[in-house]
């Protein structure tokens, strides 16, 4: 029972990335129809610019506020020259990001190689909770993410702002047409979206090494968080995040590591087969090709 | 019997009923005409017959047989064809390329004698302009270019949706030519329109509907002054 | 009824003009004009060895071959039935593990195999296509690349019977009618025959009645199944007919290397093919050879290192999607179009 509470808690924060992962990707696709493959190598660009920092002498927090800003900046410039010029053309949009991956990943082994780079534990230590031994850093990773969670949520159901995005997630046409600004929303969405990816990132490599290639794996969960749980909706995807996180965590803590990946393609063939919009329902996306 | 009966045909969408329990028939020899308010469910009555949805309850009988809940492309091969109000041609090919895909597929027996994809756009008005891609072409023309290719796929019955919608005067009378030919050539043609006076011109019927339910059926003199079918259109009276 | 729909529904469209109507591409080309290509095709493709190209050379032309002949099927799918599939490569490593597999424990070569290779990536082909007919195109895209993912995982998986992550081995490519495959020279000979019927097959589809039948359902679904075409059936046929070539190039790459491994088949492999085809230009006859001919042999021409390669080529990449969507050989063939006209004009 106790290595199996320790499991739950070290899956948590696994969980963790893969939602901010997730989320930022069913805000943009589910507002934009934007496919956003790089959106994997954007964390991973995140993780770089953190391990940037903390190996020239920075601290975490400086890496991990470089890593947010840095990936904000970087889907800012990338959402308005280039996955600007394809919105009518999601097809394309998508294309564009496959070629971005490939761009993005050989930048980063060009300049750093592309053997795994990691940082010293930020916080060290173990908590023991009634037996269980929680790691520290773990534990701080899933209450950033939650703080951060609960901010998106409320961000999104409460506010004026969070109102008029749902509306053009349901609906671009009608939205502008009762004047929500779509465009301007879909350049904020894109660079909320990329700060969270370069904040899985920094959280990331305070937990594990990471190599250049880490996109490719992560962005499969996170589309497959952000379908499985309904496109733009951001309760979906931290529900489906945290069945994903778990099943990874549990699979591997119990001896078939080796299919934990296998796990998520499954499942998400399996939800979109026979629930297109999602287990918690979101809209249908954008117009097909 | 006629060519097409249709008894008792309901569709909800969730709680929304679209059709509910709508009775008509139609014949190969006749132009009916199908009018009522946006939502009445016009469309949605095409759609269900046409097997694009599938119908709540109710039936849909093609010289005979039961034809609801067939897929959309198993009606059409039995001489059912449909034109659409937005989608009317494959875009990015040329008018050669869209009239043959129907003239290739499309009903599976001949009805009378059928008219080759050359007659075809002759006959449409758009002799000449085979290589142009369908896209680029004026609104005008690709309206016409709709309707050839539903004449084609050879119907017994062709089903119109909104062919008028978008025509200035001229265009409209020119198609409403076309239309009135098709009886002769052993075509059945079943319309919708808000174009009361190209409706009134060619249908010698109309059936109304309103809410999902057929309120009148007649010919247009009698049908546009019955008190229940004015009072649709111009609401109630205070 | 309220006025605001009406307006909508009956407000007269946007007419184009008269002087921007498009005409069809191939519309006036003469016969010299249609053979140009064909000819220079079929000169250099089987002229290439009498340039003694040296080994190199000619191993990166069989390679980009058998790359060439997955590409063609992927482009019946994208470019003609408008569907596109980032799992490609997995279809590949279908055709590829079936040619290793009946070789180890069957000991059938390449020709008694070919057959089983083609039709097995044609059923995983179908089986991968199956979804399309329930979820539309972004989601579908998703479900390809998982599907792929999920095969390298079983393939790596696999214990002995995939030879898990070090792959399998497989002997030279069997003699046929007396001509040994001993030489590259042969194979790359063999891989040009194949990419030439590559090409002749899709060039078949793109004229026929069926390429028209795909095109239709690429352009507007609901309007082809209301003239009677099975949008379903012909969905999965075209992904079996696209499997097909996948398999057969999967099984002429795993003669040629004589060696396969699990990473050979996974997504990033099915992320280049996907691009090399949108670069080359999807709907044009001549566009996946252009592309997988530009993806190998730019670095080389250009002598760049791996790594700056890769970059210049996924710069390379944007750059044409935005300028030339429909690929760089349909600005080729409209640039081509335009100096015609002007020539004809002068």
């Amino acid at each position: 029972m106790e290595i199996f509470l320790q499991q739950l808690v070290n899956s948590l924060s696994v969980a963790s990335v893969i939602i901010l992962i997730g989320i930022g990707i069913t805000l943009i696709f589910g507002l934009t129809g934007i496919i956003n493959f790089a959106h994997g190598e954007f964390l991973m660009i995140g993780g770089m610019t953190t391990w940037l920092v903390v190996s020239n002498g920075g601290g975490f927090i400086i890496g991990l506020v470089a890593a947010v800003l840095f990936v904000g900046l970087l889907g800012f410039v990338l959402e308005r020259g280039l996955f600007r010029l394809t919105l009518d053309r999601p097809m394309n949009g998508f294309i564009i990001s496959l070629g971005l991956i490939v761009v993005l990943q050989h930048f980063v082994i060009r300049f750093w190689n592309s053997y795994q780079k990691s940082i010293p534990e930020p916080l060290s230590g173990v908590w023991e909770i009634g037996g269980v031994q929680i790691i520290v850093m773990r534990a701080v990773v899933v209450l950033i993410t939650a703080v951060v969670v609960a901010i998106t949520f409320f961000g999104i159901s409460r506010s004026r702002y969070g109102l008029a995005l749902r509306a053009s997630v349901a609906d671009q046409e009608t939205a502008s047409l009762m004047g929500v600004p779509v465009r301007r929303y879909i350049t904020g969405v894109f660079i909320y979206g990329s700060m969270l990816a370069g904040l899985g990132g920094a959280l990331m490599i305070a937990l594990f090494p990471i190599t250049p290639f880490i996109g490719s794996t992560i962005v499969v969960r996170g589309f497959a968080v952000a379908l499985i749980g309904g496109l733009g909706n951001v309760a979906g995807a931290v529900v489906a995040g945290l069945v994903l996180g778990l099943m990874d965590g549990l699979s591997a803590g119990y001896g078939l590591p080796e299919w934990t990946e296998a796990y998520s393609f499954a499942l998400m063939i399996l939800i979109l087969l026979l629930r297109p919009n999602g287990l918690l329902g979101g809209t249908a996306g954008p117009r097909a090709v | 019997m006629s060519a097409l009966e249709i008894s008792g045909l309901r569709k909800t969408f969730g709680g929304v009923v679209a059709l509910d329990g709508v009775d008509l028939s139609i014949d190969l020899d006749e132009i009916l005409g199908i009018v009522g308010p946006n939502g009445s469910g016009k469309t949605t009555l095409f759609n269900v017959v046409t097997g694009a949805l599938k119908p709540t309850a109710g039936s849909v009988r093609w010289r005979g047989e039961n034809i609801a809940g067939l897929p959309a492309h198993q009606i059409a091969r039995k001489g059912l064809v449909r034109t659409f109000q937005q989608a009317m041609s494959f875009p990015a090919l040329s008018v050669r390329e869209n009239i043959l895909i129907a003239h290739e597929h499309g009903a599976a027996s001949v009805n009378g004698k059928s008219m080759s994809p050359s007659d075809i756009l002759h006959f449409v008005g758009l002799k000449g302009r085979e290589e142009e891609i369908a896209g680029s072409m004026p609104f005008g023309n690709l309206r016409r270019l709709g309707v050839a290719l539903a004449l084609a796929a050879r119907p017994a019955l062709l089903l119109l949706d909104e062919p008028a919608a978008g025509l200035n005067d001229g265009e409209t009378e020119q198609l409403a030519e076309i239309i009135l030919q098709l009886p002769g050539r052993g075509i059945g043609v079943c319309l919708i329109d808000h174009d009361m006076n190209l409706i009134a011109s060619i249908c010698r019927r109309l059936v109304v509907l309103n809410f999902g339910v057929k309120i009148a059926e007649g010919p247009p003199n009698k049908v546009l002054n019955d008190k229940k079918v004015v009072e649709v259109y111009l609401g109630a009276p205070t | 009824m309220s006025n605001s729909e009406t307006m909508v529904d009956t407000a007269p469209a946007p007419a184009t003009p008269e002087s921007e109507v498009k005409v069809a591409a191939g519309a006036h080309l003469t016969l010299v004009e249609r053979l140009i290509m064909p000819t220079i095709l079929i000169v250099v493709l089987f002229g290439l060895p009498w340039f003694h190209p040296g080994y190199r050379l000619l191993s990166l032309a069989t390679s980009t071959g058998v790359s060439a002949i997955a590409l063609y099927g992927l482009a019946i799918l994208v470019g003609q039935a408008g569907i596109m599939s980032v799992g490609h490569a997995a279809l590949m490593g279908v055709g590829a593990y079936t040619g290793a597999i009946l070789s180890r424990d069957l000991g059938m070569n390449l020709w008694t195999a070919l057959p089983f290779a083609a039709i097995f990536s044609a059923l995983a082909a179908g089986l991968v296509g199956l979804p399309s007919l329930r979820v539309g195109g972004h989601h579908f895209v998703i479900i390809t690349f998982a599907f792929c993912g999920l095969l390298a995982i079983v393939l790596t998986n696999g214990g002995a019977f995939t030879g898990a992550a070090s792959g399998l081995d497989i002997g030279a490519i069997a003699p046929l009618f007396g001509v040994s495959f001993g030489k590259l020279q042969n194979v790359y000979l063999l891989v040009a025959f194949f990419v030439l019927a590559s090409i002749a097959l899709t060039w078949l589809v793109m004229v026929s009645r069926y390429g028209r039948t795909l095109r239709s359902i690429r352009e507007n679904e609901k309007l082809a199944s209301a003239l009677g075409i099975d949008v379903r059936f012909h969905k999965i046929v075209a992904f079996m007919l696209s499997g097909a070539f996948a398999g057969v190039a999967g099984i002429l790459q795993v003669y040629f290397l004589q060696h396969i491994s699990p990473e050979l088949f996974g997504a990033f492999p099915s992320v280049y093919i996907a691009l090399m085809v949108m670069l080359g230009g999807p709907r044009m006859l001549y566009g996946p050879l252009a592309g997988a001919l530009i993806v190998t042999f730019l670095p080389e021409v250009l002598n760049l290192d791996p790594i700056d390669a890769r970059i210049a080529y996924g710069i390379g990449l944007i750059a044409v999607i935005l300028l030339l969507p429909g690929g760089v050989m349909a600005g080729l063939a409209s640039l081509y179009r335009t100096l015609r006209s002007k020539v004809a004009r002068a």
